[in-house]
């Protein structure tokens, strides 16, 4: 074992002059930066097939493992979702789909894309790779957990997939798994299929913990020399909050499976009162099913920040690089982002308007509802203030970041009429909700992901994607989901309700009947657009141009590593030392419009860069 | 621990000192052990556990229109003709008790790099939670044989069954890791990993006896559990 | 503040002050029996058990898992997120009566 640990070195408390005081003539303690406080990171180096990419502890495998596995199961919400856009749009096409598959393929669809799909993605994914390089770490503080994490999703996922091949198939219960329906016979999948779902969720919060404990670990106790919190780029910072409210909300989602599984199997009654079914009292009685709406919600709401979370972080770095300006209001930024996940715990029951919970509380959320609009929208404020007068470039990146703004805002808008009580009630359980929520935790966060792809891609691969066929993906995904869900805003005014397979004769039947068609048709195109993602990575990974080092000008960390892409250990002997924030573009004096986190102050007196 | 000593870093105390640790660079909790504070901050998360459990339980109750019943009578031990209430649970707060401070003394021990005292600390806890692992067993094991099921009870409201079993069965499980836990870290202590700096089984990463602090955090947690529950299910 | 310093080693404290709050746990633990022993009802009863709850609890918490002598960075990231929980539990005291007022409105005086 002992040749696995080469790069194994002790402490090296380096003085500030060996390292940035080069340029001679100005005064070196001006460079100064406080020698390192815990010795070189001990990193196990994996030399077999197995231990290199497959149970692998190396973070930036591991991401891209978590990367791949969620664009999978995403790619299988996304057939759901034109399944059932069959159904709602062609349903003399769709004979084959019963009520029950229509609702498994709801429940499924919703499910995957919220935990599978987008918090594994951003997490798991953009966090392992993006936090130790970002912040200037070789690894992962806790590699064999990481890799121990991952696997648990991998489980997860196949136990999650497993339900489609059960007897009964998969729970149609929604994605909120309310019971009683959710455990009572004549919803579909009742039997094996909520309790696959249960065991996977609880897989998935248990490795999803012991992820969670490395990024906020890696931020707190990991960072480089010079890396205070207050240098950190934006990306970290949302990706940290997230995983703070993550370690904090899925234990209520946690609590809800485990007492939801023992209503199943045991045949307790915690969420299930007394019921009559067919003339007969069924054996339960007594419980609360709102219990379960609460704990739930008290896991869901933070859960919509740990999705929108690090999409805000992330977007912030892409607007911040690609306009060459500094972010406008950077700390102002920093302390949104911890505001709102502070928020988001006292927000959950705006979504329980119309359950018959305490009616008091319809004020006291309302109330906090509508305080979390206001950090959100200085967020909102700031990224467009950073495009202002900015030297902006218009390439895919970019566009995507404007798409996101735009879907944003939009999204954002309809939530405040949703966070009134007196509005959602009549508009709660339409597709107005529908609408709302896919915007601005759907379709912006995907803007996000697909931003960051575009954006990290050379870091990963050492290639550019196809800016063509990039900005095809954009126009047809961006125009195409507005034509999904600006319709559906409309279909909410007149009273469609979600979540039902069919209308009949209904008086929805005839208006909304044309409007259906065109939103399935829509959606078809975007699902097929993002295979031209697909294409384009596979396409720019054979042929694609060579990105060589920082090809985006961009001042944080993960471009700056010795070799490009970055290999185990990041770094190379020795770990960068950070004398600045991340934004110091386009400076007055400088030689170049942007100043990477590591150029020391003594290299740039002449400029006019102000002290991070 | 009190402070530790940093190369070119003064400590404050107090609130000022927070927002110093929390400005710097490199690390926010200075001189915590990456592991020790993956742990606290891993307790934190637990404590979100137990506090869901405990405020369903706590919703479940309340809002049960069947009588709920008396812990007093339902957990009271007949011992020598006379009726003694919570016998066995006061026994049990002992045992944990107890084991948790030798768990603190170990941890003492461990930092002073007295082995021998240390380990034998260590499986004095082990067995002590061992001891509460086995009361726990013939408690339900009583429990179970009155009548009480997870889905109903003879005393009266059915959540009852269902909230004890789940709630203790929670913590006991808890208590059973930490046992297996211990023993395999006393086995480690005695052995001298901890002094030789030996690589662990599976993450291959230097043994310390800082590892005996943060599983004394670990079972230190599942005590403070236990006052909760105690509190909360047997006194209430 | 009592502490020796060891060699080349983090200090620990002195034996006696473990001694000394495992013997308040006992008391404390004993206390609270007690209560039940001699059948307080009511508010007396609910308060004392809380009392010695937190007593206890903070007794375990700041001195077995040392956090009387972490730094204020630690002790602060780790008790803040209590404010949620307490919101949670303030919040569901209020759902639980109103779940038993609609329950005994619609099962026994029929609404």
């Amino acid at each position: 074992m002992s040749e696995d640990f080469k790069n194994n070195k002790e402490i090296h408390a380096q003085s500030s002059e060996t390292i940035s005081g080069g340029t001679g003539g100005s005064a070196p303690d001006l460079d100064y930066v406080r020698p390192a406080e815990v010795s070189d990171q001990d990193l196990y180096h994996g030399h077999s097939f197995i231990t290199k990419w497959v149970f692998c502890q190396d973070a930036k495998i591991i991401g891209i493992q978590y990367f791949c596995l969620a664009t999978f199961t995403g790619i299988i919400g996304l057939i759901l979702s034109w399944l059932m856009r069959l159904q709602l749009g062609f349903p003399e096409a769709a004979g084959f789909m019963t009520a029950e598959h229509y609702y498994q393929f709801v429940t499924m669809h919703g499910m995957i894309m919220v935990v599978y799909f987008l918090t594994a993605l951003f997490l798991g994914g953009f966090g392992n790779y993006l936090i130790p390089l970002m912040v200037g770490a070789r690894d992962m503080v806790f590699p064999y957990l990481n890799m121990v994490s991952f696997w648990s999703f991998f489980v997860a996922v196949l136990v999650l997939l497993a339900s489609f091949f059960v007897p009964g198939g998969p729970t149609g219960s929604g994605w909120t798994l309310y019971p009683p329906q959710a455990i009572l016979e004549g919803t579909p999948g009742s039997g094996m299929g909520i309790i696959l779902m249960c065991v996977s969720l609880i897989l998935f919060v248990a490795g999803f913990t012991m992820g969670g404990l490395n990024y906020l670990i890696t931020v707190l106790q990991a960072r480089t020399r010079g890396m205070t919190l207050m240098r950190m780029p934006l990306t970290v910072w949302g990706i940290f909050t997230a995983t703070v409210l993550a370690m904090l909300a899925f234990p209520a989602l946690l609590v809800g499976s485990l007492m939801m599984m023992l209503d199943k199997l045991l045949g307790t009654s915690f969420f299930m009162p007394t019921i009559l079914k067919a003339g007969e009292v069924l054996e339960y009685g007594g419980g609360s099913p709102i219990l379960f709406q609460h704990l739930f919600w008290f896991f869901g709401h933070p859960e919509v920040y740990i999705v929108a979370l690090p999409a805000f972080g992330i977007i912030s770095d892409l607007i911040s690089v690609h306009s060459r300006k500094n972010i406008f209001g950077y700390r102002m930024m920093v302390w949104a982002i911890v505001g709102i996940g502070a928020l988001s715990f006292f927000v959950w029951a705006h979504h329980m308007y119309v359950s018959g919970m305490n009616p008091w509380f319809g004020f006291f959320f309302a109330t906090t509802t509508l305080i979390i609009a206001v950090p959100t929208a200085m967020k909102v404020y700031n990224w467009i203030l950073t495009l202002w007068r900015g030297n902006i470039r218009m390439n895919t990146v970019m566009l995507w970041c404007l798409g996101f703004i735009v879907t944003f805002v939009n999204g954002g808008i309809t939530g405040i009429f949703l966070g009134n009580v007196s509005v959602d009630v009549p508009l709660s359980d339409t597709y107005f909700v529908i609408a709302h929520f896919h915007m601005v935790m759907g379709i912006a966060p995907l803007m996000v992901i697909m931003g960051a792809v575009y954006h990290w891609f050379p870091l990963v691969t050492g290639k550019f994607l196809s800016e063509k066929l990039g900005k095809w993906h954009f126009w047809t995904t961006f125009l195409g989901a507005y034509s999904i869900y600006f319709p559906m805003h409309y279909l909410g005014f007149i009273g469609v309700p979600r979540r039902y397979f069919e209308m009949y004769d209904s008086p929805y039947m005839t208006s909304a009947v044309g409007m259906n068609e065109f939103i399935s048709l829509a959606a078809f195109l975007v699902g097929a657009a993002q295979f031209i993602l697909i294409f384009n990575i596979i396409k720019s990974l054979k042929t694609g141009k060579a990105a060589g080092k920082n090809p985006w000008q961009a001042n944080s960390l993960e471009w700056l590593t010795p070799i490009v892409p970055p290999e185990h250990g990041n770094w190379g002997d020795r770990l960068p030392v950070v004398h600045r924030w991340a934004y110091d573009y386009s400076v007055p004096g400088a030689k170049e419009d942007f100043i990477t986190q590591t150029t020391a102050p003594s290299e740039v007196t002449d400029t006019k860069v102000e002290k991070t | 621990m009190s402070d530790p000593k940093i190369e070119g870093y003064e400590f404050k105390p107090g609130y000022s000192g927070m927002a110093q640790d929390t400005a710097s660079d490199q690390t926010m909790f200075k001189g915590v052990h990456w592991g020790k504070a993956m742990m606290w901050i891993f307790l934190l998360s637990d404590t979100f556990i137990f506090s869901c459990f405990l405020i369903s339980y706590m919703k479940g109750r309340g809002s049960t229109t069947v009588e709920w019943p008396n812990p007093s009578e339902v957990f009271g031990l007949h011992v020598f003709g006379v009726d003694v209430p919570l016998l066995l649970i006061a026994i049990m707060t002992f045992v944990l008790i107890t084991s948790s401070g030798t768990m603190a003394l170990a941890v003492k021990y461990g930092y002073e790099k007295n082995r021998k005292m240390c380990g034998w600390l260590i499986l004095a806890t082990a067995i002590g939670g061992l001891t509460f692992v086995g009361m726990q067993a013939f408690e339900w094991s009583k429990l179970i044989h009155e009548g009480v099921r997870p889905w109903e009870n003879p005393f009266g409201a059915p959540q009852f069954g269902s909230f004890f079993f789940m709630i203790t069965g929670f913590h006991g499980t808890h208590v059973s890791i930490g046992v297996i836990f211990l023993f395999i870290y006393a086995y480690k202590t005695f052995a001298g990993h901890y002094d030789e700096r030996k690589r662990g089984w599976f993450t291959s990463m230097k043994g310390d006896y800082v590892e005996i602090e943060i599983l004394g955090l670990y079972w230190h947690f599942v005590d403070l559990v236990w006052v909760f529950i105690f509190a909360f299910f047997y006194l209430w | 503040m009592v502490e020796t310093d060891k060699k080349e080693q983090t200090t620990t404290h002195k034996i006696g002050i473990y001694l000394w709050i495992w013997g308040l746990l006992f008391v404390l633990s004993f206390f609270s029996y007690m209560v039940d022993w001699y059948q307080f009802q009511g508010m007396l009863r609910w308060s004392l058990i809380l009392i010695f709850m937190f007593l206890k609890a903070g007794l375990i918490m700041a001195f077995f898992m040392h956090l009387f002598w972490e730094r204020y960075a630690l002790v602060n990231v780790l008790l803040w997120p209590m404010t949620a929980i307490a919101c949670f539990i303030f919040l569901m005291v209020a759902e639980f009566k109103y779940t038993l007022f609609t329950r005994l409105l619609y099962f026994f005086v029929g609404g």
